[in-house]
């Protein structure tokens, strides 16, 4: 057989920072505090930072607080939205005395035409009129800066708002030109009963290189990063209801978590096998961050899942288990993402015409989880609100998401923001590719139905004979597997 | 919040009746001071019987806790419940808000209480 030395490939190295100390609660002791303390540190953060914005926007009027408010005053006053909303579940209906037919809620969006804005800060609330602040946008938790005046029934009618707007932007020195790809995959759910786990071994397979010729490694050798943002397990909820378990459920608990490290253990390990088509040295770098299925704490900031699920991928120096929210910095290129706890939290509180434009408003406001803590789970902070977003992201990516959308958002002073929603992988197959260029980061989604016969033989000819069979077969085998589920991004190359 | 009171005691410490009490608040007067009566603040009126034998010289009026009971209702610096004074204290420094130095140097000095006014009664 002829052997055909191909030299091994290296697989591009990306300098990488955590950023997540923010997110840490180990240091923090719980002294029976409330939630006060994080709307103060929120309110007075984001107060500061607005009446600095104030004057170039109306420099004219005055500033107040709700208290110093009088009829017919223009001015303007600053604080945290509150929306009442009339359907929003709350734990004393199930006390009420009159146990009146109860109206069919919607479980996905608690959204009534009744609701109404309230601005509130230490000193007083005020409730909002007026058509230009819609409550169908804005939710309890985010601090605006409102222009109007007080009406004589007491509310206050707005005239203007103003927003944060997107914070400033680390300008990013222009790097090399080479490209390197981070894959993101998110909601693997592994445990699911209706979770294929050929899909996540053929995912791993690609970004290994195991699948394909060398050109196909060669683009694999580039994807520098993997981040596998949330729901990676699922326990099935019978084992979860409290009660004892018997030896054989407690093996059935553990299971998903030895699948996932197993699948986990092969993204490292780049000699498991003699393939001799396998080609790529260094293991690829992974984080992965919990979710709401996960076994981590359910209020955010979620903390790193334990080292021990992981007996075999901790080994690996690469291997790093993250907290929600995430954040960290890839050549100097800075990531943010959650979970989708936070937008999908913005999902049953308001509406809007897509996600994009949930994390866009989160950007605008400058706060990765407003809701939080108010219908969101939330740590207790008592010096400072973690969840403010301090320095404009390059790339703010939300993960378990219905499907895979993305945009480019740029600011009004030149900032530029991927922003991407994650499908949920055990549901549609779709893992994205961020090309992580200096700046701008774009994401080419093509399916691999592309890979069409004509071009196999045209780079097959190139090849001696004996490879044909072995790689019509992975090719074969990957197209056919990959077309009902899969979609990757490639470059050009293909085309 | 749970109460972090260890004993009794201090709930239903008994609290002779100061005659020697001349350093008084203006805003307060003497004779309701001691009894719960409509003007006076305080949960737990004294017994008139001292309990031990010492006299409890020292109450909870002095200046230095008025200072601070001052410190702890000004809204500026963000609520106190949950929360001791000394870090109140450090994370209103912390934010710029420039609160007074004194209450620091009384705070990290004195015998004064830590937690803050509510603190064990909310």
């Amino acid at each position: 057989m002829e052997v055909d030395s191909q030299e091994q490939l290296q697989r591009k190295q990306s300098t990488y920072l955590s950023l997540d100390e923010n997110f840490e609660i180990q240091k923090e002791v719980y002294r029976g505090q409330q939630y006060s303390q994080i709307y103060f540190a929120r309110l007075h953060m984001m107060r500061t930072l607005l009446y600095s914005l104030v004057p170039n926007w109306k420099s004219h009027l005055p500033v107040c607080t709700v208290l110093e408010l009088e009829e017919g005053k223009e001015c303007i006053i600053v604080g945290t939205l509150y929306k009442h909303m009339k359907l929003k579940p709350c734990i004393l209906d199930e006390y009420s005395k009159e146990r009146s037919v109860a109206p069919l809620i919607k479980p996905h969006n608690f959204m009534h035409q009744d609701d109404y804005l309230v601005l509130e800060d230490e000193s007083g609330r005020v409730k909002l009129g007026g058509t230009k602040l819609s409550p169908s946008v804005y939710v309890t938790g985010v601090v605006v800066a409102l222009h109007g005046k007080e009406t004589s029934a007491g509310a206050f009618f707005v005239e203007d708002v103003l927003e944060a707007g997107l914070p400033p932007q680390i300008k990013r020195p222009l790097k090399s030109r080479e490209d390197k790809y981070v894959v993101f995959v998110s909601g693997l759910s592994i445990g699911r009963s209706s979770s294929n786990p050929l899909q996540f071994q053929l995912l791993v397979d690609h970004i290994t290189g195991h699948l394909g010729d060398e050109e196909e490694q060669g683009l694999a050798a580039e994807i520098v990063h993997l981040v596998i943002v949330g729901n990676s397990v699922e326990i099935s909820r019978g084992l979860l209801n409290g009660q004892n378990l018997a030896s054989k459920d407690q093996s059935r608990l553990s299971e998903p978590f030895k699948e996932l490290d197993i699948l986990l253990t092969q993204v490292f390990s780049s000699h498991h096998c003699d393939d001799q088509h396998f080609k790529i040295a260094a293991s690829l770098p992974l984080d992965i961050m919990p979710g709401s299925s996960d076994p981590a704490n359910f209020a955010l900031p979620q903390q790193p899942l334990n080292r021990c699920l992981f007996p075999g991928s901790t080994t690996y120096n690469t291997f790093r288990s993250c907290a929600n929210p995430h954040c960290f910095e890839l050549d100097s290129i800075r990531f943010l993402g959650t979970s989708g706890q936070n937008i999908d939290d913005l999902t049953k509180y308001s509406e809007a015409k897509d996600k994009l434009d949930f994390l866009e408003r989160t950007l605008r406001w400058r706060h990765l989880a407003p809701t939080a803590p108010n219908t969101l789970g939330c740590y207790p902070f008592t010096d400072r609100d973690p969840f403010l977003i301090d320095s404009c992201p390059d790339v703010y990516f939300v993960g378990n998401q219905e499907k895979y959308e993305t945009c480019l958002l740029k600011g009004l002073e030149g900032q530029l923001v991927r922003l991407i929603c994650i499908p949920r992988f055990c549901e549609t197959g779709v893992a994205v590719v961020s090309k992580s260029c200096p700046g701008v980061s774009s994401i080419q989604i093509y399916p691999s139905t592309r890979v069409n016969k004509g071009e196999k033989e045209k780079r097959n000819g190139k090849e001696g004979e004996v490879w044909i069979d072995t790689i019509e077969v992975a090719f074969w085998l990957h197209a056919f597997l990959l077309v009902p589920y899969s979609v990757l991004a490639y470059k050009n190359k293909f085309l | 919040m749970a109460t972090t009171s260890k004993n009794m005691n201090v709930f239903y410490r008994q609290k002779k009746k100061s005659t020697t009490s001349t350093e008084k608040k203006s805003t307060k007067s003497p004779s309701t001071k001691h009894s719960a009566t409509f003007g006076s603040d305080i949960t737990q009126p004294p017994a008139l019987v001292s309990h031990g034998g010492s006299l409890d010289l020292k109450d909870d009026f002095d200046e230095q806790e008025q200072a601070l009971r001052q410190f702890d209702m000004n809204m500026a610096y963000g609520p106190c419940v949950g929360i001791t004074r000394l870090d109140r204290w450090e994370r209103a420094q912390r934010m710029g808000l420039n609160p007074p130095k004194e209450i620091e140097s009384l705070l990290k000095g004195g015998k004064v209480k830590l937690e803050s006014l509510f603190d064990g009664r909310v």
